[in-house]
């Protein structure tokens, strides 16, 4: 029965975005199609080939990470504290991918890295869950002794820690991210689910616009976030699972 | 240039003539939904309209739970076939676990095969990749990592059979149903090993050594992805 509900989740899910997501592809398509052409027809120096290689060559860097809309192409994405927040993403195995090794030494490095550093994030992870959760029955315990109230204590906590963990890993951040990054807060909130679910697709990333400047506390900042805000969201996980079980 | 990037980000990819086939099609969606629910989240396709990115939101939201429990029902019950295999060579003791090691072994190295060593053979030769580029690949997708940056499927001069990215879908699910139930046995076999140290040889506990085989762990034990 799990395996058919799974199974019909994933088509459920491909049905709608592709009806959400096919409409303005087309339109993309035919767009970069209609530039194309006149791009051909307005400068007849230009041939096609070489258009189409340069295409190729926007492609590969873009994908390698360079950033191509300012007047020079940004480097120094490697410098260290984007290589820190690189191995951040591997070992939380949010993998943006903005970013990633092409050498095949650095590769294989990464391999490596993940291999041990995964786990650790998991005992890591697992330790602050653990802490929260001693911190919230400790707060329940302190009311029941105050109010005098039984099982209500320990709910009405539970209940405060969730909204409380709410606020402050999904509702708020995306206020800071539009202020620092000029996105809207609905891209702000997409982007800290997928962060902290760890799917981390790469489309929006912190600190990678090259015509803003970001304070030197911010990208520290957003890393223990990350931290802290996938243990709550990983109770909170496994509290749902408890529960359905 | 900006036409460029913004066809890029709705998955256009520019690279090919104007007979591409959509990055937003049924099969591709469905890999694409498969991405969200196990985390992996390779990034080379997202949705870049607002409903869509709320739809992906809320999507994970259920999507990911659903998937551990779906992990985790694939990997007890395959632990359970384990536990009947173990069962058919009843040893006291020592023995037992030397066993049970054994086993565990062979199915280590006959799941590594399966979804490590095998798969980026059949990769390199579909995608024009080297082995290492393969090996890369299976390994950021089962470690949910996902970096994106080698996804397959999508080059645009190579024709791909409609079902290759959902037969890969169910690669990725198998192989990391493997993974988590690698981790499970493993923690459950070094549980015992350790209670089998700390109390010496006792005909006692080889009767509650066997209670304990058939208890099931309390609290699911998978632990991809977080």
């Amino acid at each position: 029965v799990l395996l058919a509900a799974y199974v019909g989740y994933l088509g459920l899910g491909a049905a709608v975005l592709q009806a959400l997501e096919r409409p303005a592809e087309v339109q993309a398509a035919q767009h970069l199609l209609r530039e194309h052409w006149e791009l051909l027809a307005n400068h007849t120096c230009l041939q096609g080939p070489a258009l189409q290689r340069l295409i190729e060559g926007i492609i590969q860097a873009y994908k390698s990470g360079i950033t191509l809309q300012g007047n020079t192409t940004s480097l120094g994405r490697w410098d260290f504290s984007g290589s820190f927040f690189f191995s951040i993403s591997t070992i939380t195995t949010i993998g943006y991918g903005n970013l990633s090794p092409s050498t095949a030494t650095g590769r294989i490095f990464c391999i490596v890295f993940a291999l041990f550093g995964i786990p650790l994030n998991l005992v890591l992870l697992n330790e602050i869950g653990q802490l929260m959760l001693l911190g919230v029955q400790h707060c329940a315990r302190h009311l029941e002794v105050v109010c005098h109230w039984q099982n209500k204590a320990s709910f009405l906590m539970k209940t405060c820690a969730l909204v409380t963990g709410l606020l402050l890993f999904l509702l708020l951040p995306p206020l800071l991210f539009s202020d620092k990054e000029g996105w809207s807060y609905e891209e702000g909130f997409y982007y800290s689910f997928i962060t902290l679910s760890t799917i981390g697709f790469g489309d929006y990333v912190i600190g990678m616009n090259p015509d803003r400047t970001y304070p030197s506390w911010y990208k520290n900042v957003i890393s223990l976030w990350i931290l802290f805000g996938m243990a709550w969201l990983a109770l909170v996980i496994k509290f749902c699972i408890n529960i359905l079980e | 240039l900006q036409v460029l990037m913004e066809a890029w980000e709705k998955g256009v990819n520019p690279e090919g003539n104007s007979t591409n086939p959509s990055n937003w099609d049924f099969s591709n969606s469905f890999f694409f939904a498969g991405t969200v629910v196990t985390t992996i989240g390779y990034g080379n396709l997202s949705p870049s309209t607002v409903a869509g990115q709320i739809f992906c939101v809320f999507y994970a939201l259920f999507g990911v739970p659903l998937n551990l429990a779906f992990l985790n029902q694939l990997g007890k019950a395959l632990n359970a076939h384990l536990l009947t295999l173990e069962r058919w060579v009843q040893k006291p003791g020592r023995a037992q676990v030397k066993c049970q090691f054994t086993i565990l072994a062979i199915f280590l190295t006959t799941g590594t095969l399966l979804f490590l060593v095998f798969p980026p053979l059949v990769f390199s030769y579909v995608e024009g990749w080297s082995y290492g580029e393969g090996f890369y690949f299976t390994f950021i997708t089962l470690s949910t990592i996902g970096f994106g940056d080698y996804v397959v499927g999508t080059n645009p001069n190579k024709h791909y059979i409609p079902v290759y990215r959902s037969l890969t879908a169910i690669w990725i699910v198998f192989g990391l149903a493997w993974l988590a139930l690698v981790f499970n046995v493993g923690a459950d076999l070094m549980e015992r090993y350790l209670q089998l140290k700390w109390h010496k040889s006792d005909l006692s506990l080889a009767e509650g050594d066997t209670t304990k085989l058939e208890d099931e762990p309390e609290q699911p034990r998978i632990h991809i992805p977080s």
